[in-house]
């Protein structure tokens, strides 16, 4: 009980790795590259669009030197698209996120350009609730309708995190729940909840095991003899 | 279980319905008889730690002290009911560490369990579990549920189930007040 903080990522903590993100701006004054430690950022030309990591296109944006270009996914017609799938999938199917180009080996979400102008609309990248939440907040101005765009982000994550609680029921014999699919502030709203349900199941299978012979409990349990190591994982 | 759980401490004051199978002479007063003896097949409530002690005996090469009996709490008329619907059960009446305690005693020999029927239990105890955990899920996640028709079962949650509940609470109110943090800047 050293840390205050439960295990995992706060949300401050999650926006500020989204701020990692590409997005695509217009900007209004010109700039020529700077040298970053995350590499050469693209010069700026006015009326060419450029991609830039979102924390720096947030700090033009506040000086009014650019505009943001929302990403694809986050126009009304394509949050209704992906909202319909949402609520009408059935609860263990994993909402899609955009797969990485063929041919590459599969590289985690700052480095895929999964939030500029040519992303793909049909799909949620990892960091789609905190990008729109940014967004919305600092380029309000840049989206054509931003009320919808609010209205649907909040009727898409009720959805998803119903869906996410409805796989408490249908825990599969391993004991685990499928997270694939969700989004990084998805997961740190649902970790307490949902290592707490499995530690909780993992204690009433723990008896079973000590009680007797173990051998034939294995299969019904749900808990093979994994769970001692997950145990020490949980104490710390 | 820690030695410092205040969780596990509390599971072990809990009571069991233990039988002497000898009489003890001066432990009369575990059965609020002052002076007497504690007279051979007298049923006493004791905590299972102390139930626990005595029934262990047995080791010593001599007949067990007392033998457990399985508390009302987790009788077959609880079991049944869970069975029915995990929902409308007051965990919280029957036991306040209901599945701690549960898992205390399958832990330990109690007389009239056999292996078929520690496995019913187990299997009942796991599908109540998470058919709760997704109401306490969908309960802490809706404001309005606590204050209304979910506050009966809310108030009948064990304390396992009630820390649930506030983890999920808890996660769920950080991610609102980051939002409404970044309204708040604009």
């Amino acid at each position: 009980m050293a840390l205050p903080l439960p295990p995992g990522l706060t949300p401050p903590e999650i926006a500020f790795l989204c701020e990692m993100e590409l997005v695509t701006v217009i900007p209004r004054q010109r700039l020529e590259g700077l040298d970053l430690l995350g590499g050469r950022t693209p010069p700026l030309h006015p009326p060419q669009r450029a991609n830039l990591p979102l924390w720096l296109a947030l700090l033009l944006k506040r000086q009014r030197r650019a505009n943001i270009l929302p990403p694809p996914w986050l126009s009304p017609p394509a949050l209704a698209a992906i909202l319909e799938l949402e609520s009408t999938a059935h609860a263990a199917a994993p909402p899609r996120l955009p797969l990485a180009p063929p041919g590459i080996l599969p590289i985690s979400p700052p480095f895929l350009p999964s939030s500029t102008a040519d992303a793909p609309r049909d799909a949620l990248p990892y960091h789609w609730l905190e990008l729109g939440e940014i967004l919305l907040e600092a380029a309000s101005d840049d989206f054509e309708d931003p009320d919808a765009v609010r209205r649907l982000m909040r009727d898409l994550r009720e959805v998803r995190m119903a869906n996410m609680r409805k796989g408490v029921e249908v825990f599969d014999a391993q004991g685990g729940l499928s997270m694939t699919g969700f989004g990084g502030m998805e997961v740190a709203e649902g970790r307490a909840f949902i290592g707490g349900v499995i530690d909780g199941l993992r204690k009433i299978g723990a008896a079973r095991e000590r009680s007797g012979d173990g051998d034939q409990d294995d299969q019904d349990n749900g808990f093979p003899s994994t769970a001692d190591d997950y145990d020490d994982e949980m104490d710390m | 279980m820690s030695y410092y759980d205040i969780d596990a401490i509390l599971t072990d004051a809990q009571k069991v319905p233990c039988t002497f199978e000898l009489t003890v002479p001066g432990l009369g007063f575990l059965d609020g008889n002052m002076d007497g003896d504690m007279k051979k097949d007298s049923k006493v409530e004791l905590p299972i730690w102390l139930g626990e002690m005595l029934s262990l005996s047995e080791m010593m090469n001599t007949d067990s002290l007392v033998t457990l009996s399985i508390p009302s709490a987790l009788g077959p008329r609880v079991f049944n009911a869970l069975k029915a619907d995990p929902r409308t059960v007051d965990l919280r009446a029957l036991a306040s560490h209901f599945y701690n305690l549960a898992t205390r005693l399958l832990e330990m020999y109690v007389e009239d369990i056999n292996k078929s029927e520690e496995q019913e239990m187990i299997r009942v105890l796991s599908e109540t579990f998470k058919a709760r955990a997704a109401v306490i899920a969908d309960q802490a996640n809706n404001v309005r549920g606590t204050l209304g028709e979910g506050a009966d079962f809310l108030r009948g949650l064990d304390e396992n189930e009630r820390q649930l509940f506030r983890a999920a609470h808890d996660s769920a109110k950080s991610v609102r007040a980051w939002v409404a943090e970044g309204m708040k800047k604009k």
